[in-house]
């Protein structure tokens, strides 16, 4: 059981870093795909498609950071806690990568004929960032308390 | 990667389907479209050949019957999962059914008997046949206008309230899809749409024209009659 625990403490270490890679990985290859599609039948703007694209990889980042926060000795004591936060903040991330490279699909698609709309069009991803940033700061805030 | 995201680069590689009815040109020949659905899959790419086998008028020969229709429904249905799709080959066979009943009533002729088409709809309209808009204009609010632009003799007309009909309902089916095969799908069926579009406009400009080149000639033989007296 001891072992187990154990296993579940180091899990919930790497759990944000290894699905914040997969949210940024993906959420990011969506975008991109849509940038190059929106490259085809734009006849400019390309640098902007290709930025917006790139939006998803903060997840990666956030993940690494929370990974640090929680990493210490893992015991049996503060396994349980290390997996909790660690885990549910990885699940969290990874939705916002996923859901995020397809809002950003969505802005460029919009925007490509529309320039005028390019900013508006950004704001469902920088709300998702928002949320993602949410589950950032409270996985530190949460991880200070585990001894 | 879901199929939702199936088709990202193809479907933002194409123009904005809106702006297909405000051009002037058309933005995307057939040949650049064709190019582009080279990205699809070759099941997806079958799936849409029989659809669009089914629902364009121009792979229809003038001797095909209702018996021809019905197979190619049911080509068309076989194997398909997406309840989308399905629901936009139903629709669209209701509305040519409902059409080609209410231009059958206008000829004097009555309900033909069996099994004439492959829509849901065709015992409730030989039960409804005297009806004029076979109690189904709760159904298909479209009706009744269709009925008076038939009544009217007024084909032109007729044509483009179907192609009007038959874009919104794509509009309301692609609101659910963004990415997908439904997406492209449903994409390539409103491009179809804006090539009629665009041939029923050739059409009348072609008549404005006849029109406009007859007054012209009669002008001239007035003149030259005046001349020649």
């Amino acid at each position: 059981m001891t072992e187990f625990m154990l296993v579940l403490g180091w899990l919930g270490i790497f759990a944000p870093m290894a699905l914040g890679a997969i949210a940024s990985i993906i959420g990011c290859a969506i975008a991109g795909q849509a940038s190059i599609g929106a490259m085809v039948e734009a006849d400019g703007g390309y640098g902007r498609f290709v930025g917006i694209s790139a939006f998803p990889s903060t997840f990666v980042i956030y993940g690494i950071v929370i990974m640090f926060s929680l990493n210490r000795e893992v015991t049996p004591e503060n396994a349980a806690g290390l997996f909790g936060v660690g885990v549910l903040a990885a699940v969290a991330l990874l939705y916002c990568g996923i859901w995020q490279g397809r809002a950003c699909a969505t802005a460029i698609n919009a925007s490509k004929e529309k320039p005028e709309i390019f900013g508006l069009s950004l704001a469902p991803a920088a709300i998702i960032e928002g949320f993602g940033v949410f589950a950032f700061v409270f996985a530190l805030v949460i991880s200070a308390g585990i001894s | 990667m879901s199929d939702r995201d199936a088709y990202i680069a193809l479907v933002t590689s194409l123009p904005r389907p809106e702006r297909l009815f405000f051009a002037k040109q058309p933005p995307l020949s057939r040949l650049r479209l064709d190019r582009r659905l080279s990205d699809l899959t070759p099941d997806d790419r079958e799936t849409l050949r029989r659809i669009e086998h089914l629902l364009s008028w121009s792979s229809y020969g003038m001797e095909d019957d209702a018996a021809v229709s019905a197979a190619r429904v049911e080509a068309a249905l076989d194997g398909l999962e997406s309840t989308t799709l399905r629901a936009i080959i139903e629709e669209r066979v209701d509305l040519r059914t409902v059409v080609a009943a209410l231009r059958m009533r206008a000829k004097g002729e009555g309900p033909p008997p069996g099994k004439w088409s492959a829509s849901r709809l065709t015992r409730h309209l030989a039960e409804n046949w005297n009806d004029p808009v076979f109690r189904l204009d709760r159904r298909l609010p479209w009706l009744p206008q269709a009925a008076k632009l038939l009544e009217d003799r007024d084909p032109l007309g007729l044509e483009r309230h179907m192609l009007d009909v038959t874009f919104r309902q794509l509009q309301r089916h692609g609101a659910r899809h963004f990415f997908d095969f439904e997406a492209v799908v449903i994409y390539v069926l409103k491009w179809n749409i804006f090539e009629r579009w665009s041939r029923s406009d050739a059409r009348a400009a072609a008549r404005r024209f006849e029109a406009l080149a007859d007054e012209a000639l009669a002008s001239f033989d007035e003149e030259d009659l005046r001349g020649a007296a």
